[in-house]
């Protein structure tokens, strides 16, 4: 299963999906367009726990994170 | 009728508590995710750091700067020199209302990802303990 976790005010809200579902993996997309399209951050870790942002759906990222636009303190 | 309005008093008193109580429950659960999120996504250098310490390091990933993350929501990052002493505070945070785990896993993702681009939205400020500040407003 692979996951999307979006931050929030409860922490965080995880969505699964199985990447070989069409229709759950279309969701998955629209909801990456959806948060990407109002200023969320996504990213992935890599194996070496590193971090990197992504800028499009990719299906094969086990788990990916969102979080909301940064501003000024 | 006493012992009933006593009754009738503390019967409220308890339901605010148990109010209270959800809150703070939801409230800790809350704080307990972010931290889980976080520590799941520090690297083992850094988990380690920030279990001893409750802060830990990133660096910038444009300029090879060391930032210092500390436990909190605002105010909680300083670029730190080679000695580990806070030189500038850097004030960036995502929007809304999100828990210190959260923050400070944005503000780690997005010092190491695009770290320009979180300084450019960033307010600067003096951190508390630089030498300067501790010189400039002493009144002698």
């Amino acid at each position: 299963m692979a996951t999307q976790i979006v931050m929030d005010h409860t922490g965080d809200t995880r969505h699964y999906f199985d990447a070989n579902d069409v229709r759950a993996l279309r969701e998955a997309e629209e909801r990456f367009e959806e948060l990407t399209g109002k200023g969320f951050t996504a990213a992935v870790r890599t194996a070496a726990g590193e971090v990197s942002r992504i800028r499009s759906f990719d299906p094969t990222n086990e788990e990916t994170l969102f979080f909301p636009r940064l501003v000024g303190g | 009728m006493l012992l009933f309005r006593r009754s009738r008093l503390g019967a409220r008193v308890r339901l605010r508590s148990r109010g209270l109580g959800r809150l703070f429950s939801s409230k800790h659960n809350s704080e307990a995710r972010g931290l889980r999120l976080l520590r799941s996504w520090l690297s083992p250098e850094q988990r380690a750091q920030f279990d001893a310490t409750r802060y830990f390091d990133a660096i910038g990933c444009d300029s090879g700067k060391r930032y210092r993350i500390h436990y909190g929501v605002s105010m909680n990052v300083n670029q730190i020199d080679a000695a580990g002493h806070p030189k500038v505070g850097c004030c960036f945070v995502p929007i809304g209302y999100l828990v210190a785990g959260d923050v400070m896993l944005a503000q780690k993702i997005a010092l190491e990802t695009n770290e320009f681009g979180a300084l450019a939205v960033a307010h600067t400020f003096l951190p508390k303990d630089t030498p300067s500040d501790m010189g400039m407003f002493a009144h002698h």
